[in-house]
């Protein structure tokens, strides 16, 4: 992005020669020349004004040096090179505090070459500063985009967590009661952290979830289920010898209970039970939810892998912006990355270990970030059209292997 | 030629399977079991079997910690209990430990399972291990996985440990561990009996014994399960151990086969 000079002189001449030196000096420079203080501010109102060059006495009662000074309001990092006939009269301390960083004498040394030399030595510091300016912006609202929509991230996971139940659960749950003849039924869903934190809770056969469990799991009908590892029938009778069973509140005074085990992943199960068949539950109704149950078992972790999906975004979210708060702390301001450095080691980790993690390992987790990294890095060098060009090439050697495979 | 009577025939004619378990010194005295399983809520034993029982102790084993847990008396499923009681019903006077193996994942883990097979043996000196808690093949696809468990199965029976465990406790049709490993240990299916003390010789692929299948303590006690019918031969096993406490694990063994033919050849046990 090319940088912008603001010529301010009163004297059309001067205002033309400047402007043709630096349009024939190979600068890259957008140049904006005006003859007075006013038309210098409206322009820096409503532009961008990298390096101002300011004639001392603009006439009429106005100097440089106050026009530098109103000029910086709009633009804090604005640098400026004061041309003067008497350079010797100005007072170098305040100008340079107000940002002025030379001065040209137009009695003395000011020429082509001396007048190109001081903006080319100006435009080098402005430059690199003006880069880090703006990647410090862009990170600083890349952060704040991410503080803002990490929350919402994981309050949406949360809603699934620990334990998801798909549509198709739902459904089968339906099937199941309508199939059997049971009256009713319910889901219940243990989940253990990795921490060790235990979440118990229950859903109805429409999925919404029950407000509170009274039992908890180790002395639960559903912790012996689980232990049992097979479908089990209990009708009222068994019912007399809890002992270190108790019932949850929506199994108390039934008849007769069908209790299956859905086992999903380490520290996940679940347990599906039918109740009250009229009659009782026969040994088909046993082998259809057993058949059943391991179907659940299956779509449960589906939707589990597809959680994990979704943690790894949220992982992946949170390693960026645990980058960018280190990206910002530890740059010196002379300091800028190159937009084409490699990601940092940390952000790699956690992708990387995510990806281990991930219940759908179709590709191994180096394949899978070598494949991202290749992407990114051709989107920075060659922008997104080539990009959509590589998605192009890809599904033409999906098409040509899915003729020659016949798949 | 009729064969010639011999001191032994009179000796076996007033040795029945019968007079061995109603030997009023057959009720488990001095024999310690290890129920590998979901823990034990002693509480609810106290409560049915009063005084009559020893303190039941144990151990909690996870698989993320190197050491065992202090038992502090409750279950982590009740499933556990449910084998206690039957153990404690059928023997009880045999003094139970309780190895939790149940944990967070739910499941039997196998090196959580080894761990407690070791500590049974080594620190709790038991002679009898009970497994209705059965480790699904599933789980040991790895050959070293379940070459590792296997040892630890063959090292409890060559430190005079017998163990039971569940066959088929997963699926009826699926193969489950330990009680494949049939050779070194002792695998029980599930039967239904008039008396819960019987139980038969049903060799198979990986079964050998069937016992009562039916438990006598949780809504699910009814259920016919393996997991039910392994501690009811754990029982009966301690309570001829605490007839003759050196039977050796092959000993024992043979004396079962011996009392399931000898029923049958006189079912009602004169």
């Amino acid at each position: 992005m090319p940088e912008t000079i603001l010529i301010v002189d009163d004297e059309e001449t001067v205002r033309r020669t400047f402007r043709d030196w630096l349009t024939g000096s190979g600068l890259n420079v957008e140049v904006q020349a005006v003859a007075d203080a006013e038309s210098a501010l409206v322009f820096a109102n409503s532009h961008s004004v990298d390096l101002a060059v300011l004639d001392w006495n603009l006439g009429t009662g106005s100097d440089g040096l106050r026009l530098l000074e109103d000029l910086v309001e709009f633009h804090p990092d604005l640098v400026a090179i004061l041309v003067t006939g008497f350079a010797h009269q100005a007072t170098p301390l305040e100008a340079l505090r107000m940002g002025v960083r030379d001065y040209l004498d137009k009695n003395q040394d000011l020429n082509r070459e001396s007048f190109i030399a001081a903006v080319r030595k100006q435009l080098e510091r402005i430059a690199p500063a003006k880069r880090q300016r703006q990647f410090q912006r862009g990170l600083l609202q890349f952060r704040q985009s991410v503080e803002k929509i990490l929350p919402l991230v994981q309050s949406t996971a949360a809603l699934n967590d620990p334990l998801p139940l798909p549509d198709a659960v739902r459904n089968l749950f339906r099937f199941l009661i309508r199939s059997t003849g049971a009256v009713d039924g319910v889901l219940l869903a243990r989940h253990v952290s990795p921490e060790g934190a235990e979440r118990f809770m229950a859903f109805r056969p429409d999925g919404q979830p029950l407000t509170q469990l009274a039992v908890p799991f180790n002395r639960s009908l559903a912790a012996t289920v689980l232990s049992m590892n097979e479908v089990c029938v209990m009708s009222a009778a068994d019912l007399g010898t809890l002992g270190p069973v108790e019932l949850q509140p929506v199994e108390k005074n039934r008849q007769h209970i069908l209790a299956a085990p859905i086992p999903v992943a380490p520290g996940t199960h679940v347990v599906l039970e039918l109740f009250d068949k009229p009659g009782g539950f026969t040994p088909d109704d046993r082998k259809l939810v057993a058949a059943s149950a391991e179907f659940s078992s299956e779509l449960l972790r589906q939707a589990m892998a597809e959680r994990q999906n979704r943690r790894l975004l949220i992982d992946a979210v949170e390693a960026a912006l645990h980058a960018s708060e280190q990206a910002t702390a530890s740059l010196p301001s002379s300091q800028e990355p190159e937009a084409d450095e490699p990601l940092p080691a940390t952000v790699m980790d956690r992708l990387r270990a995510g990806l281990k993690e991930s219940a759908n390992p179709v590709v191994d987790s180096e394949t899978s970030l070598q494949l991202a990294e290749e992407i990114r890095e051709l989107a920075i060098r060659h922008g997104p059209a080539a990009v959509r060009h590589c998605i192009g090439l890809v599904k033409s050697v999906r098409g040509l292997l899915d003729e020659t495979t016949g798949t | 030629m009729p064969e010639t009577e011999t001191v032994f025939d009179e000796i076996f004619r007033l040795l029945t399977p019968e007079k061995l378990l109603r030997d009023p010194r057959a009720t488990g005295e001095g024999v310690s079991i290890a129920l590998i399983d979901s823990g034990v809520e002693r509480s609810v034993l106290e409560n049915k079997f009063g005084d009559t029982i020893h303190p039941i102790e144990g151990a909690v084993f996870r698989a993320d910690q190197p050491t065992p847990s202090p038992y502090t008396g409750h279950q982590s499923s009740p499933h556990g209990t449910t084998v206690a009681d039957i153990v404690l019903t059928i023997a009880p006077r045999v003094k139970i430990y309780s190895a939790d193996v149940f944990g967070p994942t739910g499941t039997c883990e196998v090196e959580t399972v080894i761990k407690a097979l070791q500590y049974a043996s080594d620190v709790w000196k038991c002679k009898v291990v009970n497994l209705s808690l059965g480790v699904p093949e599933s789980k040991l696809q790895q050959l070293p996985k379940r070459h590792q468990f296997l040892k630890a199965i063959e090292e409890g029976y060559y430190k005079d440990v017998l163990i039971f465990a569940a066959a088929h406790n997963e699926h009826p049709i699926m193969r489950s561990y330990p009680a494949a490993f049939s050779t070194p240990l002792i695998s029980v299916d599930k039967g239904l009996f008039e008396d819960p003390t019987q139980f038969a010789y049903k060799l198979r692929d990986t079964v050998e014994f069937q016992a009562h299948g039916r438990g006598y303590l949780g809504p699910f006690a009814r259920e016919p399960a393996t997991s039910w019918a392994t501690p009811h031969l754990a029982a009966i096993a301690a309570r001829l151990l605490s007839l003759r406490p050196e039977m050796k694990p092959f000993e024992i063994k043979t004396l079962l086969y011996w009392m399931f033919e000898a029923r049958k050849m006189d079912p009602k046990g004169k």
